[in-house]
């Protein structure tokens, strides 16, 4: 698993641009968060992709995009999971290291539920 | 004053002298003040030849080009242009009209997703939404398509915000600062190094080296390294061809002598290339024995397609300037053997191309032009087997100027890319390669071309046939032609041109080609020359595509022997 953190600028268009260099290069996004920042105006977007194929080439051409203000590899040690879990009770929270919680999944194996990964 | 007044004063602060394009519905406002401000605006007959004239225009003034047109079908038929300048990273600013804010979304009378859809094929794209964001959104436009890699980009401007009232007041803010150009110049001693111990070292020139107009630096670093140059498509020109050091472009189409030094090197100095397949053929193949050093201004191109050992990130200019600074200070080493075997290929290369024999080849057309035109002609190309004539055989001398398609590979480029290079340097001879295929998707902009008194020569290298496509046909495909025959089905492109008032003769035998060409160099009208070709005459060599260099198919008239008529080991391998 690789994730990219980015900080781009909070406006309409600015995912599909950012989706455009994945699609372009046939690569799908497994897991995708974004939400606003320390900085006013600007967002941050997570998102990881299981190949490791392409990732520099793919980090320079997001930050060849002018609304892309920086993208980064996130280390591994960084990376964490998060998921949400439908039960009768209610959703279930659940986060930690990405094998613990698919770990959990696989135990339990849920009639609903999403997973992502974030870190920072 | 009107939003719209506010784009013209924009326009007029950077320097816009012309503007290509179409009006329409929602860009009237825009038209309004246009007539106002006497604009000098030329009426394309289509919108992609709009975006086509800005990017000939950009091309040879280095100065961004400006398109505009109307919202909906004004903006998907610009598409074509815009996408042709990107993928040859040439500056301009495409402007767009756009329904009202307050029904954008609704489907409303041609309405598109100009956002959207300009959006992949722009280096950065903008929707004005807020009247206040005119001047400073606009003034970043320009910076951006001018900034770093050139390119396009695009503005949607609805027309609410075209029309609204706005404060004048905007103009005199003070316009952002240019951001200083990122580069890594780091690794500059290892490719120092790395240069200096080279047996063999070749440089190639891309497009980004014309763009940073480098020529002469590029030339006296080859000269005290010792090393032959060679280009790609885009980079023909770049260096002056008539030089010894340089053996023309590279790659499918390019010159055997070109390639073979490309694939026989040890060190290789890339600059500003992306590596293009058609450049460099099999990529897995390519350079597996080559220490390559790879200068580009974009970083994003280091390792995309091909591993640099040293990666340099800045303009062609300034890191051959300061390539030349660090090696002049250093011992030189004897490449005399070198540049011998260079010289010798160079010769085991050359042929006559003064073919006297009807119908008329087509090398026989080229070899007119680069004896009749003058040293600061412009020669712009359609996309086929015309383009591939001209990239082979045409020397770009002096102030001459060679203009193509290279990345997107647009047919119909040619002809709306020469009329905006006439407007560019008026006092050139233009002329436009063209095909009996690809004219005749423009064909229309003879009439651009007469109002506006643009002079240029439209040269219709007609073999009946989409050729290039039937070249594949009869090579790859077992000779089943498939959609690519036009005899019988051609206009007579002499009387076609005479309609729209423009001169025009047709030219059979090699013997009447260079009276032609006279008659239509001393014009005072644009001139189309129908050139009726021998179809049968291939566009040889070629590298077929996906093979390797070696693995080229050479034409009959051929003189290459593989590189083995030059005794000299040095650098011989494959």
């Amino acid at each position: 698993m690789e994730v990219i953190s980015l900080v781009v600028h909070d406006q309409p268009g600015v995912m599909q641009r950012v989706m455009g260099i994945f699609t372009k290069r046939r690569i799908n996004v497994e897991t995708i968060v974004v939400g606003k920042c320390e900085q006013p105006g600007q967002a941050r977007i997570v998102l990881s992709v299981l190949e490791p194929r392409h990732v520099q080439v793919v980090i320079e051409h997001l930050r060849r995009q002018q609304d892309v203000i920086e993208a980064t590899a996130v280390p591994p040690e960084r990376h964490e999971a998060y998921a949400l879990i439908a039960e009768e009770r209610g959703a279930t929270r659940l986060t930690g290291a990405i094998d613990e919680v698919q770990n959990v999944i696989e135990k339990t194996k849920p009639s609903r539920y999403i997973v992502t990964v974030n870190a920072l | 004053m009107r939003g719209a007044k506010l784009v013209v004063d924009v326009l007029k602060e950077q320097q816009v002298d012309v503007v290509f394009g179409i009006p329409g519905g929602v860009t009237l406002p825009l038209y309004d003040e246009f007539y106002n401000a006497k604009l000098h605006h030329i009426l394309a007959r289509h919108e992609q030849c709009a975006g086509h004239m800005a990017d000939g225009y950009a091309r040879v003034s280095k100065r961004p080009g400006v398109a505009c047109a109307t919202s909906g079908p004004g903006v998907t038929n610009l598409i074509t242009g815009v996408a042709t300048a990107y993928m040859d990273s040439s500056p301009m600013i495409a402007l767009t009209g756009q329904v009202a804010t307050s029904v954008m979304g609704n489907d409303a009378f041609q309405e598109a997703d100009a956002f959207g859809l300009m959006m992949p094929v722009t280096k950065h794209n903008f929707r004005v939404l807020d009247p206040k964001e005119l001047v400073p959104t606009l003034r970043k436009a320009f910076v951006i398509a001018t900034t770093g890699r050139y390119g396009p980009v695009h503005v949607d401007l609805p027309v609410d915000v075209l029309q609204a009232e706005v404060d004048g007041k905007a103009l005199s803010a003070p316009s952002e600062p240019k951001k200083p150009q990122k580069r890594d110049l780091s690794g500059l001693l290892d490719a120092i190094k790395l240069l200096e111990e080279a047996e063999s070292p070749v440089i190639l020139v891309g497009g980004g080296a014309s763009w940073s107009q480098a020529g002469s630096q590029i030339v006296q670093f080859a000269e005290l390294l010792g090393a032959p140059v060679v280009t790609t498509l885009m980079g023909k020109g770049a260096v002056p061809e008539d030089h010894p050091l340089v053996l023309g472009t590279v790659g499918m189409h390019g010159k055997q002598v070109a390639s073979y030094i490309l694939n026989n090197c040890d060190v290789l100095l890339a600059l500003g290339t992306r590596f293009s397949d058609r450049s460099t053929g099999k990529l897995s193949e390519f350079g597996k024995a080559t220490k390559t050093v790879h200068v580009d201004i974009d970083a994003s191109e280091m390792g995309k397609n091909v591993r640099g050992v040293v990666s340099l990130v800045g303009d062609a200019w300034t890191v051959i300037t300061a390539l030349t600074a660090g090696m002049q200070q250093r011992a030189r080493k004897d490449r005399s053997a070198w540049l011998r075997r260079v010289e010798g290929l160079k010769r085991e290369c050359a042929c006559s191309i003064d073919i006297g024999t009807a119908p008329v080849a087509p090398q026989k057309i080229i070899h007119e032009f680069n004896r009749l035109l003058p040293d600061d002609a412009i020669v712009t190309t359609e996309v086929g087997r015309n383009q591939m004539w001209a990239e082979h055989f045409f020397q770009v001398r002096g102030k001459r100027m060679f203009i193509t398609s290279g990345g997107l590979g647009t047919m119909g480029f040619g002809f709306p890319a020469a009329i905006g290079a006439k407007v560019a340097r008026p006092s050139s001879p233009v002329v436009d390669i063209a095909g009996d295929g690809s004219i005749q998707m423009v064909f229309q902009e003879f009439a651009t071309a007469m109002e506006n008194q643009l002079p240029v020569i439209v040269a219709v290298v007609n073999d009946g046939y989409l050729g290039m496509v039937k070249q594949w046909q009869k090579m790859f495909y077992g000779n089943r032609l498939s959609a690519v025959d036009l005899h019988g089905r051609l206009p007579d492109f002499v009387k076609l041109a005479q309609a729209f008032g423009a001169g025009a003769t047709r030219v059979e035998r090699p013997s009447e080609l260079p009276e032609a060409i006279t008659t239509a160099l001393k014009s005072e009208v644009p001139y189309l020359l129908d050139i009726i070709v021998d179809p049968e005459e291939d566009m040889l060599p070629m590298m077929p595509p996906g093979r390797k260099a070696s693995e080229v198919i050479l034409g009959p008239r051929c003189n290459w022997k593989g590189g083995t008529t030059v005794g000299s080991d040095l650098a011989r391998r494959s």
